[in-house]
């Protein structure tokens, strides 16, 4: 999967606006939108909600988790704990891209929650790293890795499809010969 | 190992031999050092070495895995087929010591895929060989997975590792590169925006035929 698919699927996800214009209830096969009242909170899709800060007719309100002392609390928390923790979003870097790129203005302290952003996401990346490498090396079969985003099982899965493949054929020649035990 | 009883449940293994496969076709290519048992009939041309008419038993040779295969074949044993000497136990102690350090492609650019069909010929040492290839490639995972997942090519640190790859080592980084690229791509924005295709580029304008 592209990563674009990725981001695609995440746009589905609700966030809330602030619309600066009258409009009634709009019927989409995904659920029915609105009523939009001017100064009244709404909450429609991701890329409606880009679309109509492209064309100033609302501001977006960022998710709750998007400040800097939340971020903060949940990079601590995932530097301390040896597994992964709960994403606030299951697609946390592909909204906050889209968030910061496009209704910058909206976001308090922009540049420090997408530094924050980008250290979450490298921490994490490298606690997966770790875990497969532990898994390669005790011979497992599975591993269960909870609380993993899209995008970051999207990221790894080229790479650990084909090398657990080549590896599965290895591992299948040890156990079809097996060693009797005497000859080493 | 304990884990014997889970992988026998396991094993979905594409048999061995996938017909159309052509890095497998190629890795059957690979030269195998044999010995003649039996003598064969007016092939001496095949021997350089010799100018007699037949090929005479104990004549050694290197045969490409798949005529060693059918020629070692249980009903007609016409040769014997010995381990070529990567695949030997002084090789597999260099590999023991630091599978990071060779050159697998030197060694053989098929070394896991020609190892593996090796042990179809019952070689005592089988076990003893498929241990020591399953040993490197996890040994020699780490590193391929840090390099491939961590900077785009170019990086000096993966141009001293990609020559020393064994084949398949080298499809899993471009496998994983390409993904990487991808991603970087994204994430620079370049992916959303719509560019012309190669082909487009490279096809030259249609010429006006005569009759219009």
């Amino acid at each position: 999967m592209d990563p674009s698919e990725v981001d695609f699927l995440s746009e589905k996800q609700h966030v809330k606006i602030l619309p600066n214009f009258k409009e009634g209830r709009i019927f989409l096969i995904s659920g029915d939108l609105g009523p939009f009242e001017p100064g009244l909170t709404a909450e429609v899709p991701l890329w409606m909600a880009v679309n109509l800060k492209q064309r100033k007719k609302c501001r977006i309100i960022p998710p709750d988790w998007m400040n800097i002392g939340q971020l903060e609390e949940r990079k601590d928390e995932e530097k301390e704990r040896e597994y992964f923790t709960e994403m606030p979003s299951k697609s946390y870097l592909e909204l906050a891209s889209l968030l910061l790129k496009s209704a910058r203005d909206d976001i308090p302290h922009a540049d420090e929650v997408q530094t924050l952003i980008k250290d979450i996401w490298e921490i994490r990346m490298a606690k997966l790293r770790k875990s497969i490498n532990i898994m390669m090396q005790e011979k497992e079969t599975h591993a269960r890795l909870d609380n993993l985003t899209h995008l970051e099982i999207n990221s790894i899965r080229p790479f650990l499809t084909s090398a657990l493949d080549r590896m599965h054929i290895l591992r299948c020649n040890v156990v079809e010969n097996p060693s009797t035990g005497t000859d080493y | 190992m304990a884990d014997d009883s889970l992988y026998g449940s396991l094993q979905v293994r594409p048999s061995g031999w996938d017909y159309f496969e052509l890095d497998d076709i190629l890795a059957c290519q690979e030269k195998i050092p044999c010995t003649f048992e039996t003598q064969v009939k007016d092939l001496g041309f095949l021997d350089h070495g010799s100018d007699s008419e037949h090929i005479e038993p104990a004549t050694k040779m290197e045969l490409p895995f798949w005529l060693a295969k059918e020629l070692c074949a249980r009903q007609r044993k016409i040769i014997s087929v010995e381990l070529p000497k990567v695949y030997r136990e002084a090789y597999r102690q260099i590999l023991e010591a630091d599978a990071t350090a060779v050159d697998l492609n030197k060694l053989g650019p098929y070394f896991y895929s020609v190892g593996g069909k090796l042990l179809e010929f019952g070689n005592a040492e089988n076990p003893r060989i498929a241990e020591t290839l399953m040993m490197t490639y996890m040994k020699r995972m780490r590193r391929l997975m840090d390099l491939s997942l961590n900077k785009l090519d170019g990086s000096k640190e993966s141009q001293t590792l990609l020559p020393k790859l064994d084949h398949d080592e080298h499809n899993v980084f471009a496998f994983s590169q390409e993904g990487l690229r991808e991603f970087e791509q994204w994430k620079q924005g370049v992916i959303s925006k719509l560019t012309s295709s190669k082909t487009v580029i490279n096809q030259r304008k249609r010429k006006r035929t005569e009759d219009n």
